[in-house]
């Protein structure tokens, strides 16, 4: 198979396999008991936590291990009914993982206004300032967007809340391992990532928390996470973020130079072999490409790659296979015929100018 | 591909006659209705069933579809008091229609589905005609069908019994082969029909009469009936004879009012001439006079003899026999012999000559 949906997610790196496969097999004790090997559990598991701060900006003391991305979104947003401000501000064009957890949490007397997005799929920062109110107490705006890739302004949005007082929580799970992602340039009070989204596994996200006294749980038992998660580590995922993290230290700037030649080359050859796709351009992730071919249903398109054994995304999937018009696409202006025949293209790390070379061919066969 | 036992042997059957085949997941009823929707159970269904046969499995979305072109009219016509059969425009409309289209641009030669009935070439004529399994037989509800349609479909399991089908589906190991057959009109389900049409109507209740004008009782708006009903009339006891149940003779559309009949054999149950509109001849021509012909007034009724005559508009039918319980708006399907030659749908019954 030739897979360029790397944003849905990334194959597991080898290295970081092996290692799970490791620590599945030889450290199981519990990192909460004191002897030897559960010791060595526990020192494991805070290695991970340095690793994925070091990666991010952070201090391993602000790094919380979750289940995953949506987890950590969950966590930071589910404090806000404990709160006495009742006010919460999101974009229109958050993951579900943020915005059907504020519908939920409407039911409990918060009021959520939305800002929306220009056509490059970026929020409108002036917006944000007439949305501000003093009941507003949290603002929560993805760092980069899964469908579209716009990257938003993140530190912009925080240097203007700063002036309120009003703390930030960024989705970063798209951006980690394709953009720079550095808290203390940020300015951010909560950041969620996913490891799955950068060759790590499945299953085990963090939640980057500026000052620790802020957080409340979510899931409650166990002294785990400084007593903010409850719950016996998952310990071979852990770890296995902990170095895909560490990978994306050490090679981010690499993969970022091939992601960015990839793309480029991809659309040297749209623009020359598929002259009527519409690539949706905005400042955007390196690699991921939205893509409409009008007059065509994207399940089709979907459909006739998939027989060519490649694999690329046509938007969020309901539970029976199908998709709906997509809301990102809508937000940044496409009609629904339109919204319908797009395909999201997102390269990785392991792509190469053969497999785009393949999949050119394969459109220019099917469009 | 439904997530049903039939497509998935259907699909089988075609791949051991050495056909290429891809299969298709259609939804057609928004699954935000969570209650009663199973659309999310199907597709796992259907999945694990393509997985066992290796092949792919695609989804397409004729929601939108389906609410324009059948579920609408299905609403005008309960709203004008008639008893609809979505199912027969659904086959029309999207199975054999913007399926086929959808098939087509996936680069398919035809269509194949899990219907039990028969499709035969003679003289470059497609006929159509009942399934094996006579108690399966769905030409009924297939009768709308043209040429092109039928000429691009096949119905690999037309000439199994049920029990072979499912027998198969186990020798396959799918493990979809005991799931329950689907019933009732596809977007109802099991639910209960009333609570379901409530939410798109308001209910005019009205009065149930005898013939002779009596009121006996109540009913909770005309278009919760159908004619030869029997269940819930909700008539008590001390009306007539005590034995004999009350059956929905007639509604009485202008007046609201519902007549109802003792006993089964009551001869305002029964109608020996029906006028039918919008007859769908499948060969594209009405029958020569000399064809004897039999019809069916609903899915579950015999097709007994009858006779045909036309006028520019309507085809008007006398049976051989009376019938119970004819009901505007069901369509009467027509044949000769085991070939289901067309149908339309019922409009008017009586018992004299109405042409």
């Amino acid at each position: 198979m030739i897979y360029f949906d790397h944003s849905a997610t990334t194959p597991i790196h080898p290295d970081v396999l092996k290692k799970m496969h490791e620590v599945n097999r030889d450290f199981f004790a519990n990192p909460s008991s004191i002897y030897k090997t559960g010791r060595k559990s526990r020192l494991l598991v805070e290695k991970a936590r340095t690793q994925v701060a070091n990666a991010i900006g952070a201090s391993s003391e602000q790094i919380y291990f979750s289940s995953g991305g949506t987890e950590a979104n969950n966590h930071v947003l589910w404090q806000i009914i404990k709160q006495e401000k009742k006010h919460v501000i999101i974009s229109e064009i958050e993951h579900p993982a943020v915005s059907k957890v504020l519908k939920e949490i409407e039911t409990y007397g918060i009021e959520v206004s939305t800002i929306s997005v220009n056509d490059q799929g970026v929020v409108k920062i002036e917006e944000l300032i007439d949305l501000i109110k003093d009941e507003t107490t949290l603002v929560s705006v993805m760092m980069a967007n899964n469908e579209i890739g716009a990257i938003q302004p993140i530190k912009k949005i925080k240097q203007i809340l700063k002036k309120y007082e009003i703390p930030l929580h960024t989705d970063a799970v798209q951006a980690l391992g394709k953009i720079k992602v550095d808290v203390k340039e940020l300015d951010v009070d909560y950041l969620s990532l996913s490891a799955h989204k950068f060759y790590g596994p499945k299953g085990i996200g963090a939640l980057y928390v500026k000052n620790k006294d802020d957080l409340g749980s979510l899931i409650i038992g166990g002294n785990q996470e400084s007593g903010v998660r409850g719950g016996t580590e998952n310990i071979s995922g852990i770890i296995g973020m902990g170095l895909a993290a560490e990978l994306v230290t050490k090679n981010q700037d690499r993969w970022i130079k091939n992601l960015k030649k990839l793309e480029r080359y991809f659309l040297e050859k749209v623009e020359h072999h598929l002259p009527h796709a519409i690539h949706h351009k905005t400042d955007n992730l390196p690699g991921l490409i939205s893509i409409s071919f009008p007059g065509k249903n994207s399940n089709i398109l979907m459909a006739k790659l998939d027989r060519a054994d490649i694999a690329v995304s046509n938007g969020p999937a309901c539970s029976s296979g199908n998709i709906k018009p997509s809301s990102v696409l809508k937000a940044i202006g496409l009609s629904d015929d339109v919204n319908l025949s797009t395909l999201r293209i997102s390269f990785g790390k392991n792509n190469t100018i053969e497999e785009v070379d393949y999949l050119i061919k394969t459109l220019k066969e099917i469009v | 591909m439904s997530g049903g036992v039939d497509s998935a042997v259907a699909a089988s059957v075609l791949k051991d006659q050495g056909h290429n085949v891809e299969a298709v997941f259609m939804k057609n009823w928004d699954e935000d209705d969570t209650e009663f929707c199973t659309a999310a159970q199907d597709y796992k269904d259907a999945l694990q069933a393509c997985d066992t046969l290796n092949i792919p499995l695609r989804s397409i979305d004729l929601t939108k579809d389906y609410w324009e072109k059948v579920f609408k009219i299905f609403l005008e016509e309960c709203k004008a008091g008639r008893t609809p059969n979505p199912d027969i425009l659904c086959n029309k409309e999207i199975k054999f229609k913007a399926f086929l289209d959808f098939a087509f641009e996936l680069g398919a030669d035809k269509i194949a589905t899990g219907h039990y009935s028969i499709i035969e070439e003679k003289d470059q004529l497609y006929q159509l005609k009942k399934g094996k399994d006579i108690n399966k037989d769905q030409s009924y509800f297939l009768h709308r069908l043209d040429q092109f349609q039928i000429s691009k479909s096949i119905f690999p399991i037309g000439e199994l019994s049920k029990d072979i089908v499912r027998k198969k589906a186990k020798d396959l190991d799918l493990l979809n082969y005991d799931k329950k057959d689907s019933t009732g009109i596809c977007f109802i389900g099991e639910r209960n029909y009333k609570n379901f049409l409530r939410k798109f109507f308001d209910v005019y209740p009205g009065e149930i009469i005898k013939e002779d004008g009596e009121v006996i009782g109540e009913h909770d708006g005309l278009m919760y009936y159908t004619y030869g009903q029997r269940q819930g009339l909700g008539i008590g006891g001390g009306h007539g004879k005590k034995e004999a149940p009350w059956y929905v003779s007639d509604k009485i559309i202008d007046e609201n009012r519902l007549v109802v009949v003792q006993g089964q054999d009551h001869p305002s149950l029964f109608h020996t001439h029906v006028k039918a509109s919008n007859v769908n001849w499948i060969s594209g021509d009405a029958p020569n006079e000399d064809l004897s012909i039999t019809a069916k007034i609903r899915y579950r009724s015999n097709d007994t003899p009858c006779k045909l005559e036309h006028d520019s508009k309507n085809t008007f039918i006398e049976f051989e026999n009376p019938k119970f319980a004819i009901a505007p708006g069901q369509s009467i399907v027509f044949y000769a012999g085991d070939t289901c030659i067309g149908g339309g749908y019922i409009e008017t019954r009586s018992n004299k000559n109405i042409s």
